[in-house]
This record gives structure tokens, sequence and C-alpha cells, in this order.
């Protein structure tokens, strides 16, 4: 199993990195992030430009890459006619699909390394990380949170014609819930408690607070207690869509869409 | 010719969205750009510590037209060579103009709609008062806005005979929308170079336009809606120059690239 997640996900940063969307999402994005959320933060009296530009720009980016590549993976498999293929190796599907989205993740952390070599280079800003060791803590679970929200959404648009249309629907509205670039304070009340349903919502959190300097652990664990719950809620669900998928085509003898 | 100019124009859009159920479409169109809208008016509620959000409402309102003018109209050549059409319409015998315009007419018409929904939930959402705004001006502004940033859409089109990462372009554009036409900070902010790009962008002299409005005695408005038709007349004429050459190359080396 090991063999074939590490294969795959090798495989997969190749892919995905020939495609110039994925290039523009990895490369292109946190660079302009970082500038247009700069300007925009520049006169905010934030001393510290790691939280909200660095952080949001890097995010922002990480969040692109998912949108437009994990999402749709399978998708492009079906465009390329290789999902009979890849469903009915001795390899398990659901293996492959989750080596695809480890590999998309782990490339797309690049966007946090671009957004902040932009911060330095074009603007010389202060940014500090005050808990190097908490930001670890968090960047993990972050990552792990993104894989696995990204194979609820990879299984979800399996069977739509119209994976690039929601694609491109999925991209603003979760980072403006999960508050990228702005605590989920921001919003109205009742729009908080639908953003504490996301887990990338407590992610960014973790990573924020851990760029201040954390102050209360008590407090980041019970955060981090949040991020791990609902990240083997949304990993129970992405099996049980896998289940149901696998069923819905052994039935139909179709991987195509209806 | 006006006739066949607008069947034109209809089969562009049929073919750009018969995919798509009503719903879709709307979706596609409105809700996704509104939530851009909403998204970039929060961010500058949160960093420029401000409640007065009019210039953002209005940056953002005219930005709602990059789906349609940039993403739809800016794949059109790029779409035609993906479905084998490109040999057809490089190798027509009728004039070129026309129907480069042709492509422009609906994604307009969906822009104005865009914008001025924007403008509504806008004013719904972050309390942007129009009541000492002149309404007669402010549709004159969007709809100069929208057909210079149609222009400008087709001269993104004709780029994709040029380019085969489209994608890539596209979305480095829209962010260049964002950054240079003073929708979400003042464009003061620039270093000089910034602020000459500014000047090249459609919608900045648009955007700077209504929000004159919202300030009265800003004498500026015809000055500036004259500089934003000049910039999209300017677009189109490099869309058809660009066309042109194409038009040559193709005829010239047999194939319909120029990369």
């Amino acid at each position: 199993m090991m063999a074939v997640l590490w294969s795959t996900m090798l495989l997969q940063m190749r892919k995905s990195f020939v495609r110039p969307m994925f290039r523009f999402c990895l490369l292109a994005n946190p660079i302009l992030n970082t500038i247009l959320l700069y300007e925009m933060f520049r006169n905010a009296g934030e001393e510290n430009f790691m939280a909200y530009v660095v952080l949001g720009a890097g995010l922002m980016g990480l969040w692109s890459c998912i949108c437009f590549s994990s999402a749709g993976d399978i998708n492009r498999e079906r465009w390329s006619g290789t999902l009979a293929l890849i469903f009915v190796a001795p390899a398990s599907f659901p293996v492959i699909i989750l080596g695809k989205i480890i590999g998309n993740t782990l490339l797309s952390l690049l966007t946090l390394v671009i957004s902040l070599v932009t911060a330095v280079v074009l603007y010389q800003v202060p940014l500090t990380l005050a808990s190097p060791l908490y930001f670890l803590a968090a960047l993990v679970g972050a990552v792990t949170a993104f894989v696995v929200i990204s194979a609820v959404i990879a299984y979800l648009l399996t069977l739509s014609r119209k994976t690039e249309l929601y694609m491109n629907c999925i991209e603003i509205p979760l980072i403006l819930l999960c508050g990228f670039v702005f605590p989920v304070t921001v919003l109205p009340p009742a729009v908080q408690t639908l953003s504490r349903a996301f887990s990338p919502t407590y992610a960014v959190e973790l990573l924020r607070m851990a760029v201040w300097g954390v102050k209360d652990a008590g407090l980041f664990w019970q955060k981090y207690l949040s991020l791990a719950g609902l990240t083997a809620l949304y990993a129970g669900l992405s099996l049980l869509l896998a289940r149901r998928i696998d069923r819905r085509v052994r039935i139909s003898a179709t991987l195509e869409v209806a | 010719m006006i006739r066949r100019f607008f069947e034109q124009a209809y089969l562009y859009h049929k073919g750009r969205s018969a995919a798509f159920h009503a719903e879709e479409f709307v979706l596609m169109q409105l809700a996704y750009p509104l939530t851009s809208l909403i998204f970039y008016c929060l961010v500058a509620a949160y960093s420029f510590q401000t409640a007065n959000l009019t210039s953002w409402v209005v940056g953002n309102a005219f930005l709602l037209c990059t789906h349609a003018c940039v993403f739809q109209l800016g794949i059109v050549f790029d779409s035609d060579r993906f479905y084998g059409r490109l040999r057809s319409v490089i190798a027509a015998p009728c004039a070129k103009l026309p129907l480069i315009l042709s492509n422009g007419v609906f994604p307009t018409i969906f822009a104005v709609c865009a914008s001025v929904f924007g403008f509504l939930i806008g004013s719904l959402i972050f309390g942007v008062d129009f009541s000492g705004v002149n309404l007669g001006l402010a549709a004159l502004c969007i709809l100069g806005a929208m057909i210079s940033a149609s222009c400008f859409g087709i001269c993104l089109s004709a780029i994709g005979l040029m380019s085969d990462s489209m994608h890539l372009v596209l979305n480095v554009v829209s962010y260049f929308l964002m950054i240079f036409t003073g929708a979400e900070f003042p464009i003061s902010q620039l270093p000089l170079a910034g602020r000459i790009v500014s000047q090249l962008m459609p919608l900045t002299k648009a955007i700077a336009a209504m929000n004159g409005l919202f300030e009265p005695g800003d004498g500026a408005f015809w000055t500036l809606m004259a500089g934003e038709l000049a910039t999209g007349a300017v677009y189109a004429l490099l869309a058809w120059g660009i066309f042109r050459i194409a038009e040559r190359v193709a005829r010239r080396s047999g194939k319909f690239d120029l990369f």
C-alpha cells in the first residue's frame, strides 16, 4: 500500500506541474495574492504581515491548487480514458486517489513558501513566527485536514458532468467562510456557525495562533481536538462516498456520468 | 448584415451556455462573482478598518464582469481551436471585425446584469447609499465599462492564437484587474510603473468615474468615460490587428496557431 501511495504521489506531482492552471495556482497565485493583500493590509495597523498577508495568500494559493487539481482529478482521469484502468487495478482505488491528493497537497505547500519569499523580497516587511513548534503541529493538522476535505470533494464531484463549474464555485466561498484572510468573527453569527462546520477554519486559526505566539496552550490543543474530530468525520464521509460510488459503478457497470 | 451579426452573437452565446441548466448558468454568472464581491468587501472592511465600503462595492461590482468578459470571452478562439472551428473562422471570406465583435454582445449584456446585481446586493449588504447619485450617469458608466471590458476580453481571446496557456494568462489578467484598476485599494498606493499600467487597464477610469458620482462636484466624469471608451476601442483594434496577422500567417504557413 505504501509503495502505491508513494508512486502515485510522485507521478501526480509531475502530472500536476505540467498543467498550466496548476502552475498558475502554485506559482503565480501566491505572488499576486501577496501583492494584493499586502496593498490592502499595509495601512491596517498590523505590524506582523505573516498572519494575514503571507499566511492568507499562501493558504488561498493552497486552496486554489486543491480546487483546481485534487477536486477535478477523477474527472481528468475520465477525460484521459484512464479512470476505468485505475478503478479495476489490483491496487485499491481509494488508495490511488489518496496518493494523488497527498501529492497535490504537499506540492501545493510551496504556495506558503512563495508567498513568504514574495513578501520579503518585494516589500521587506517584518515577519515573525512566534511559536515555530506549535506552527509545525498546526501545519501537520492543516495538511491532513486539507487532504481529507479534498477527498470528500473529489468523490462528490466524481459523477458530475460539470466538475469545472463546481470547482470554480467552491473556491472563494470556502476562503471566505474559513477566514483565510480575516478572522471568522468578522462574519455574522449565523455564518460563523457554518464556518465552524469546516475543518480548515480551525486549521487557519491554529496557524494564526502559532504565528502570533501561543499564549494559551489549552486553547490551542482544544482547537486542535476540534480540528482532529472534524477531520475524522470528513474521513468517514469520504470512505462512505467511496463505497457508495463503488457500488453504483458495479451496478451500472459504467464509470461515465449520466 | 445586422441580422447576421446578432444571429452570430446568439450562436456564440448558445455554444458557450448550452451545456448548463438555467440554475447553473445563474450560479456561474451571478453567485460566484457575488461571493467574490462579498469576500473582497469583507477583506477591505477588516484591513482598512472602515464601515464605509462604497468604493469597494463600486470596484468589485465592476469586477463582476471578469467572469463574462475575461474568462468566457478570453477563450473564444481557444475553444474554436478545440472544437475544430478555427479553420472555418479563419478561412471564411467574411469581414472578421463583426465576427470578433459579435462574440462580445452577450458577455457584455451579462456583464451589465452582473454589475447591476452587484451594486444592488452590495448596497443592501454593505449599506451603500445611492440616493445622491445620478442614476442615468451611473447606468451609462456601467454600460461604457462593460463595453470596454468586453473589448479587452476579445483582445485576450486573440492572444489565444499566440499562446496555448490561456488559463494561465486569463487568471493572471483577472488578478491584474484587481491590483491595477483601483477596485481593491487606491491606485495612488502603487509605484509609478504600477500607476502607468493601471491607466492601460480597462475599468480603471470607469471605476474612478463611478466613485466620482458619489462625490458631488467631481467634474471629471465625461473625461474619464471618454478615456474608458478609448481604452476599449484600442483593445478592439488590437484584437483585430492580431487576428489579421494570424490570418496572414495561417495562409502562409498552412497552420492556425502562432505558437
